[in-house]
């Protein structure tokens, strides 16, 4: 992707004046390299979406932009300040993955007692109507649904008014429905030019709400663009069908493929152009029967895009 | 540290059905139950003998009080809450001397009624400085009981917490003690309380209603601030160690 290098390039200059900066950031625990060199800088009013499959270092970048996880090595910068500074200045809010609620307070007392600890917090009740949770205010959390619960956490982590908002698979235990409802509260909020990056498992939430979307496959990124490039990335086809005979080389040696997989004579052929590959195929192996064509579901494409080789890193590092 | 993160810790507390139950309710209870057994009415030590009672289950409310914060800091910690809490300007000391507050004001309900029903029901009158005397030197004498509270909260799950306090509570109860009053124990005894603080507690009060059996307030209060300055340090340190771990 030649159009990250160039942002690259940029990013010196940027530094200061950058929402989110993160520099060679690496994190080891013990032998697993959870975040293995990543550098990012998102400009503010920028709402940005990390996607990865788990383990792919999402949270562990999450944490470390926060400032619960101090890096082995490399910087993180928000608005030019250390993670710390940010976090006391109130200027950054986030919603935690698996981060639970206190069962015997109120929907209403947490809230203002995350308010009460900040310098400028915003009016309660206005952080509970973007969340969406006005009705709820009263009740005790061990009382909420699951998806209630997140929206709970939501309103904790808008109720500085922060300038940059982090969330970590906001929606994991939403339904469809709420999961709608909980992204239109979250456009409401960005739509005044507040930061977000927010990690997540679902392609179509960041083609939806994200301006950009930075792909995470063992703690490096390996794509980084808009919304358009990723999908025609993550475009194409898969072909299924019997070919008698067939061989892994050959099957890799066709035209427009981007992943397979072969069992017993059956292949299952991920390609960018499936009619050329298609053909190759036929014009090899007159024989191949039960021939299905199926787009790739945007979850296939997800997985290609970070399970392969394919999609090469925009520049390898580290020898800077 | 804000007034109303201190104000909901107290709110969750009263929550607490066996908050109420064992640090409210059972030490008036167990009070009325002893001072019914052991002093009898119209012999002439029965307020010498009640006062003392009284002063053994203010300690033991005020105990349980104190060590009720174990229970919420470590629920805090396995819910995430403690991770969201970083992410705001309110500092590790901040948090934990909220904790230690909350501790100590809702030691305070087994303070006031425990008297209050000496006074009323067992015929214990005191002057007003063996009162400030009682009140005030156990209350300050559950600073430890808070420390040890809030490093128990950090070493144990949800799960474990309540046996654990329930085990501290029993050992300090029984042995130092506040169930057992060390007017009838045995020599034996009487040297294993001494190495508990619950014992050292009583001793800050006793003063005030009995000479017997009873060392003076300075090595009370002496022996109560060791306790307080290795608990506080172990506390202050299995702190650090677990939020740098994250």
């Amino acid at each position: 992707m030649e159009k990250t290098g160039i942002r690259k390039t940029q990013v010196s200059g940027v530094a200061a004046g950058a929402a989110v900066h993160l520099t060679a950031l690496r994190k080891h625990y013990g032998d697993v390299h959870a975040v293995d060199g990543v550098d990012l800088t998102i400009a503010p009013g920028e709402i940005v979406a990390l996607l990865g499959p788990n383990g792919a270092g999402k949270s562990t970048t999450v944490d470390m932009i926060l400032g619960l996880t101090k890096p082995d090595h490399g910087e993180v910068t928000i608005f030019g300040s250390s993670p710390d500074k940010a976090v006391s200045q109130g200027a950054i809010g986030a919603m935690l993955q698996g981060g639970a609620l206190l069962e015997d307070a109120t929907v209403f007392e947490m809230v203002a007692m995350v308010a009460s600890l900040h310098r400028k917090p915003m009016p309660i009740k206005d952080a509970l109507r973007r969340a969406g949770i006005e009705d709820l205010a009263g009740r005790r959390s061990s009382k909420l649904s699951g998806g209630q619960k997140q929206r709970v956490r939501f309103a904790v982590a808008l109720v500085s008014d922060p300038d940059l908002l982090l969330l970590d698979e906001p929606t994991a235990a939403m339904d469809v429905g709420t999961r709608r409802e909980f992204w239109k509260s979250m456009y409401e909020y960005t739509a005044s030019g507040r930061t977000v990056l927010f990690a997540t498992h679902y392609l179509e939430e960041a083609e939806e709400f994200a301006d950009r979307v930075v792909l995470m496959r063992a703690g490096r990124i390996v794509a980084d663009g808009s919304v358009a490039e990723v999908r025609a990335l993550a475009g194409g086809r898969t072909i299924h069908a019997v070919v008698p005979g067939v061989t892994e080389p050959v099957i890799a040696g066709l035209p427009a493929v981007t992943a397979y997989e072969l069992r017993d004579g059956r292949v299952a052929v991920s390609s960018s152009d499936s009619d050329t590959t298609l053909r190759a195929l036929l014009t090899r192996y007159p024989d191949v029967h039960d021939i299905e064509i199926a787009a790739v579901g945007l979850e296939g494409a997800f997985l290609s895009l970070t399970s392969d080789e394919i999609v090469t890193p925009r520049e390898s590092e580290p020898s800077r | 540290m804000s007034l109303t993160y201190v104000r909901l810790e107290i709110t969750r507390t009263f929550r607490n059905t066996r908050f109420v139950l064992f640090a409210i309710a059972f030490p008036v209870l167990l009070f009325l139950l002893q001072a019914g057994l052991f002093a009898k009415s119209g012999a002439p030590e029965h307020d010498a003998v009640a006062a003392a009672l009284m002063v053994n289950m203010m300690a033991f409310g005020t105990i349980s009080g104190a060590m009720s914060v174990g229970g919420r800091l470590a629920v805090e910690r396995a819910a995430g809450w403690q991770r969201q809490l970083r992410l705001t300007p309110l500092t590790g000391p901040g948090y934990l001397g909220g904790k230690a507050i909350s501790g100590m004001l809702v030691a305070l309900p087994a303070l006031i009624l425990v008297p209050l029903v000496g006074t009323l029901f067992q015929g214990v009158h005191l002057g007003p400085g063996a009162w400030l005397h009682i009140v005030l030197g156990t209350w300050l004498g559950a600073i430890p009981f808070v420390l040890l509270g809030l490093l128990l909260g950090q070493f144990g799950t949800v799960d474990s917490m309540q046996p654990v306090n329930m085990l501290v509570t029993m050992v300090m109860g029984f042995l130092g003690g506040l169930w057992i009053p060390i007017d009838g124990m045995p020599a034996w005894m009487h040297t294993v309380a001494e190495a508990l603080p619950s014992y050292w507690l009583i001793q800050v009060a006793r003063g005030a209603v009995t000479q017997d059996r009873t060392a003076s307030l300075a090595t009370a209060a002496g022996v109560l601030a060791i306790f307080a300055a290795v608990f506080g340090a172990a506390m202050i340190r299995r702190y650090r160690k677990d939020s740098a771990r994250v």
